[in-house]
């Protein structure tokens, strides 16, 4: 969708949900990166949907004491072979692999799921192979880096690990490469930038990871030449809980991607990382004493420099527990406490406008002291011309209970025309009510 | 296990706010002495659930009633007054933790509402004593009592009264964060501890 067209009209249309009802909390429920299936977290296990057939077609069961809080799929795996990362309260997060093995093919797993779930594959071919064990306390969120090398894990001891896969190629032995404990309090979610073919950075590799806490901040981690994973940003601005953290999946021009983040405070928030080439020369504002003694050009390459750029238009009366963005249209969607869900859409100002207003949010923020006073003005230009719109909302969107996720995901049912299957987006919450369900964008 | 406040001050049971002809399920042991020194917020005929009407039958009190009656800010005290302390044998309602004044509905409870209607219990809570490390556990009763009691369009929020503690803060946004809930409640120590506090509740 292009960015120049007016504001549309968007509403919401409950599509059945998927069954069965899990009658019990869901926390989490995340598509797999290329096949149609969706993993949901409940109680102590993992329930995988089919999204061809809206109906389950595999559980992981018997590997947590407690809840499974998060889930993650390992990416570029060939198409019979399943691998989800667990995190649970448990403080451990489980690796499970599913393989097709009886049928050999590639193709097999394919039939499976659009010819609907057999009876004899459930349940069995999930394997519990490894156990991460290392957190103190309860694990929040777990996280595949997008090439599947990494998996970063955080947890309520204010820890967050990242643990590789150093062994031969069907091995799985899992080393922990980092111990990240920079919070000051649990640390809620962790998300990796995605893959945009972005050469390293300075002198830092091109994984970056960030992570959200109950500390009320973001931070962005990165590699350096070293291989020591160091903290390369503090974003400061939310007034409570940041419960949640995702980066822009497909920024329209070659700029780094932006970050999302919504809060306890009721706000979505969007962060901007101020470029290397615009920045001005003799970087007075990094004031970073033990580094003294480092010329400039290098402290520059240490830190970066991250701004909020713009709150989204207010929506939410309590928690926002979930928020999400979407490759296709660049539309994000937030949910959480009251229940509510709500999509908006990044829209172009009037050229005659674009000089000097600012949306009502981004002067709240201002006020606030939250955003720098420059929109409109040189250094943010690019993002001077674009105000995010609420375009609609969905109250009571489970009834009366609380929604704790929301995800874009792509449509494969058949209530979708064959030709859009794979493409169409649909959106997809996971509440209190142990429901399930799939919206459809009209 | 030293106590952190050994001497609280204690409320007579019957200088407690409470409804004519209580219903005597609620408080077994207890209400015998409940007729005394009554509060009487609202005429009889509107109260809630928890009391004798004439038209409800005995057994049919409890959930059936929650679209029939608004829940006032009385019944919330109800349900939370009589959670045992975690370490005195004495309730909350006792010990003046929950106080009436101090139990806030919004919006206003009313007959017509909504079920899907978002209702916010507020319930500001005095701990004993300014560093009264029980006062998480505390909060933490209370939020799970109403969240098991209440429909689920209720939202739960549970505050230490301003000034009364030394880690307000903290402690507050604990008791709101959600996950830390569902965290707490599969710790098998904590989930004895709560358990046993709400063993006088019914």
């Amino acid at each position: 969708m292009s960015s120049h067209e007016p504001p549309t009209p968007v509403r919401l249309v409950p599509l059945p949900p998927f069954k069965p009802d899990l009658y019990e909390r869901a926390w989490q429920s995340v598509p797999h990166p290329t096949l149609p299936l969706l993993a949901t977290t409940h109680q102590k296990s993992v329930t995988v949907f089919s999204l061809s057939t809206l109906s389950a077609h595999s559980s992981l069961t018997n590997g947590h004491e407690r809840s499974v809080r998060s889930a993650t799929w390992q990416p570029n795996l060939p198409p019979h072979k399943l691998c989800l990362i667990t995190g649970s309260f448990d403080s451990s997060a489980g690796l499970w692999r599913w393989e097709d093995e009886g049928q050999g093919g590639g193709d097999s797993l394919e039939v499976e799921m659009t010819g609907g779930a057999k009876e004899d594959s459930e349940e069995k071919d999930w394997e519990l192979i490894v156990v991460l064990e290392g957190h103190d306390s309860e694990i929040k969120s777990v996280a595949f880096s997008p090439s599947g090398q990494y998996v970063a894990t955080c947890s309520r001891d204010k820890s967050v690990w990242i643990w590789e896969d150093v062994g031969a190629s069907e091995d799985d032995e899992w080393e922990t490469i980092a111990v990240l404990s920079e919070h000051d309090g649990d640390v809620k979610s962790v998300a990796w930038c995605p893959d945009t073919n972005r050469s390293g950075r300075g002198r830092y590799s091109s994984d970056v990871l960030a992570s959200a806490s109950y500390d009320d901040t973001v931070r962005i981690w990165r590699e350096d030449e070293d291989g020591e994973w160091a903290c390369v940003a503090v974003l400061e601005g939310h007034k409570g809980t940041v419960w949640g953290v995702q980066w822009e999946p497909k920024p329209k021009t070659d700029r780094f991607p932006r970050l999302l983040t919504w809060s306890a405070d009721r706000t979505v928030r969007i962060w901007t990382l101020k470029e290397e080439e615009d920045e001005p020369e003799g970087t007075a504002r990094h004031t970073f004493g033990r580094l003294g003694g480092i010329p400039n050009t290098m402290r520059r390459s240490l830190k970066e420099e991250w701004n909020c750029t713009a709150i989204l238009p207010t929506a939410h009366t309590r928690d926002i527990y979930s928020a999400t963005w979407s490759p296709a249209t660049g539309r994000v969607a937030s949910t959480g406490s009251d229940g509510v869900i709500a999509i908006y859409g990044e829209e172009s100002v009037d050229a005659n406008g674009a000089g000097g207003a600012t949306t009502e949010d981004e002067a709240t923020a201002e006020l606030d002291g939250d955003v720098l006073m420059s929109n409109g003005h040189s250094e943010n230009k690019p993002e001077a011309s674009k105000q995010w719109k609420l375009l609609s909302t969905t109250p009571n969107a489970h009834g009366p209970y609380e929604i704790n996720h929301v995800t874009w995901c792509k449509r494969y049912d058949t209530g979708c025309a064959p030709e859009k299957r794979g493409i169409e987006e649909m959106l997809v919450t996971t509440g209190d009510d142990g429901i399930v369900r799939p919206w459809q964008i009209s | 296990m030293d106590k952190d406040n050994a001497n609280p001050t204690i409320l007579n049971v019957s200088e407690l706010p409470t409804r004519q002809n209580k219903k005597k399920a609620v408080t077994p042991g207890k209400v015998t002495e409940l007729d005394l020194g009554i509060v009487l917020r609202r005429p009889e005929y509107l109260s809630a659930p928890f009391c004798d009407v004439p038209w409800a039958s005995d057994d049919t009190d409890s959930d059936d009633g929650f679209t029939i009656e608004p829940i006032d800010e009385q019944e919330i005290y109800d349900l939370i007054s009589t959670i045992s302390d975690p370490e005195h044998p004495l309730s909350l309602g006792q010990l003046a933790v929950v106080n009436l004044p101090d139990i806030h509905i919004t919006p206003s409870p009313s007959a017509a509402a909504d079920p899907n209607t978002l209702t916010q219990v507020l319930v500001k809570i005095t701990p004993t004593i300014t560093h009264c490390s029980l006062a998480t556990v505390i909060g933490l009763g209370i939020r799970v009592r109403l969240e098991q009691a209440l429909p689920p369009n209720y939202r739960v929020d549970v505050m230490i009264k301003e000034g009364t503690h030394s880690q307000d803060d903290q402690v507050n946004k604990q008791l709101a964060d959600k996950e830390r809930v569902a965290a707490a409640l599969e710790n098998a120590t904590l989930k004895g501890v709560l358990d046993k506090m709400l063993e006088t509740c019914v």
